[in-house]
């Protein structure tokens, strides 16, 4: 089957889907290689004449980039956090322990996974302004959006990590009891060690839908100084009348890119928590 | 040990939700302060709303052809990406790319490709001789509209290719040799073979797909903002805009409600799938 031919025509049936998924890419790359003078050239060419940097310098200091970066950055490690505190436990008893309720729970951990946080948005909102908290509410802190996203992503996190830990042995932490450990010592010293990749791939799937995530961060961080890198470059871009395209395309680039090459190498893993156990 | 995960959901979903039961139900200030008690006077004013009949309508379109598109690719692209040829790790790996890109971004970069004057969607289309000036793409409903929904389809691909992926590797390739033997064609080994077993995956990738695109907000809210004429709005996007834009968060939860009620009879049908494909 593998002939030179054959392969030379699966690629060709897959060309326009290829195309397709690396014209954003190259599109970015070529417009955050302009100096401003080629972006707004009719008509407009591919290739920049003189290539630089220039724009992601601009973009820099136009907007306050170094601070979303952090703020982002903030937001995405607590959540994870957050998020693992949550659903570790509760993933160890879905996959260990045959308590009673436990399809319900299961069930439970399913709707909750199909609401999207969009569709509370409004009562989150609510929520976070009745909550007071130093000078003024949670609207517009870090815990403020924590919080939510642990919230939302806790369901996704639980199934994975549940459908990992159920692979790990049980006689590995039965022998430790026989040996006089503990449940809990037995838990921190046998399981947990050998749980850690799974813990460690649900941990980082976790912090790119933070770091992504758009529309409960639009809702809740109104203030300039609170605002994460994804709501900078939509600012870059929203409700202006001249927008420079360059430096938005310097913005998204860095804002993509990390999290591609991640989330890349981790697809595989993903699928198992996406679709909810529904594929083994 | 789930009780963490319980208090969690209760605060985060449960407390929104009897937020945005109580605020459906009452005459709300455009601040949020609760007035008058008026029952369901706030779905009925929805409901009679044009735009949000509009966007109704509009979100049907939107999750039909958002989801069917995503199949009607992703199908021959797992075929395809499940052959045995070279550089297939290669192929997979750019079939995934737009999936390590959020939507907010993603939505960024086709608004500028689309870009009346220097994007470079007309670059390509003027350079082929297909159009002899700029077309304003997202200036008129009419195609921004259909612009946004290929987005969605072109974001949507590689998950749904993974699930069905994941699909075609179950099936042994024996039964492919037997229907060979027998004289099958590739095309009715397609039709007779691979659609028949793939069928609870594409069960499953439909009805995820069809929860996520029916609930996606940035794509639009980012390309056009439901405008212009408000000829874009889905139900998402109308409901975020009257809630947190024009001021109005009665009628917009009302939608809220509305929308969650949809979608809990999208969750329940999926569960009943689920079962099935259990037994």
């Amino acid at each position: 089957m593998r002939t030179l031919r054959f392969s030379a025509a699966c690629w060709l049936a897959l060309a326009p889907l290829l195309a397709i998924s690396l014209f954003p890419f190259v599109v970015m790359l070529v417009t955050a290689l302009k100096p401003l003078s080629e972006v707004f050239i009719y008509p407009p060419r591919w290739l920049p004449q003189h290539p630089s940097f220039e724009s992601f310098a601009d973009m820099w200091s136009a907007t306050k980039f170094a601070l979303a970066l952090r703020n982002s950055l903030e937001i995405a490690f607590e959540s994870t956090f957050c998020t693992l505190v949550v659903a570790v436990p509760a993933a160890y008893a879905m996959a260990r322990i045959d308590f009673r309720l436990r399809e319900t729970y299961r069930q439970f951990l399913l709707v909750t996974q199909m609401l999207s946080p969009i569709l509370l948005v409004l009562g989150l909102f609510r929520l976070m302004a009745s909550i007071p908290w130093g000078d003024g509410t949670l609207v517009n802190t870090r815990l403020g959006i924590i919080v939510p996203y642990a919230g939302f992503q806790m369901a996704f996190a639980v199934w994975m990590l549940s459908s990992y830990f159920a692979a790990i042995p049980k006689e590995i932490e039965e022998a430790a009891w026989m040996d006089g450990c503990s449940r809990g010592r037995a838990i921190r010293s046998v399981f947990l060690p050998l749980a850690l990749p799974a813990i460690a791939v649900t941990g980082i799937v976790a912090f790119v839908a933070a770091w992504n995530e758009f529309a409960v961060a639009l809702t809740l961080l109104r203030d300039p100084e609170r605002q994460t890198v994804t709501l900078q470059v939509v600012n870059l871009v929203a409700g202006r009348y001249t927008v420079e395209w360059n430096q938005v395309m310097a913005a998204t680039l860095i804002a993509t890119v990390p999290v591609a090459i991640v989330f890349t190498w981790l697809q595989r893993y993903m699928v198992r928590g996406l679709t909810f156990g529904a594929i083994q | 040990m789930i009780a963490p995960s319980l208090l969690l959901a209760a605060f985060v979903m449960c407390y929104p939700f009897y937020e945005i039961v109580k605020l459906s139900m009452h005459e709300v200030s455009r601040f949020g302060m609760l007035r008058a008690f008026t029952g369901t006077a706030n779905f009925a004013s929805v409901l009679a709303d044009a735009t949000f009949q509009a966007s109704l309508w509009r979100t049907l379109i939107w999750t039909f052809f958002v989801v069917g598109g995503t199949l009607v690719i992703s199908i021959p692209a797992a075929v395809v990406l499940n052959l045995d040829f070279a550089g297939r790790g290669i192929a997979r790996a750019i079939v995934m790319l737009p999936w390590s890109v959020s939507l907010s971004m993603a939505s960024i970069v086709w608004l500028w490709s689309f870009n009346a004057d220097y994007g470079m969607v007309n670059a390509i289309l003027q350079s082929l001789g297909l159009i002899s000036r700029g077309v304003p793409w997202m200036a008129r409903p009419e195609t921004a509209f259909p612009i946004e929904i290929a987005v969605g389809v072109i974001v949507s691909i590689p998950f749904t290719t993974t699930i069905l992926l994941g699909g075609l590797s179950s099936i042994p390739g024996d039964i492919y040799e037997a229907a060979r033997i027998d004289g099958a064609g590739a095309f009715q080994q397609f039709r007779a073979l691979t659609l028949p077993l793939l069928r609870s995956f594409i069960n499953i990738a439909v009805i995820l797909n069809v929860i996520h695109v029916f609930n996606s907000f940035p794509i639009i809210w980012i390309m056009t903002q439901g405008g212009p004429n408000e000829g874009t709005h889905i139900l998402i996007t109308y409901l975020y805009d009257l809630a947190f834009r024009l001021g109005r968060p009665g009628p917009a939860a009302a939608i809220s409600l509305i929308m969650l009620a949809i979608v809990f009879v999208f969750t329940f049908v999926y569960l009943r799938m689920q079962a099935r494909e259990r037994t």
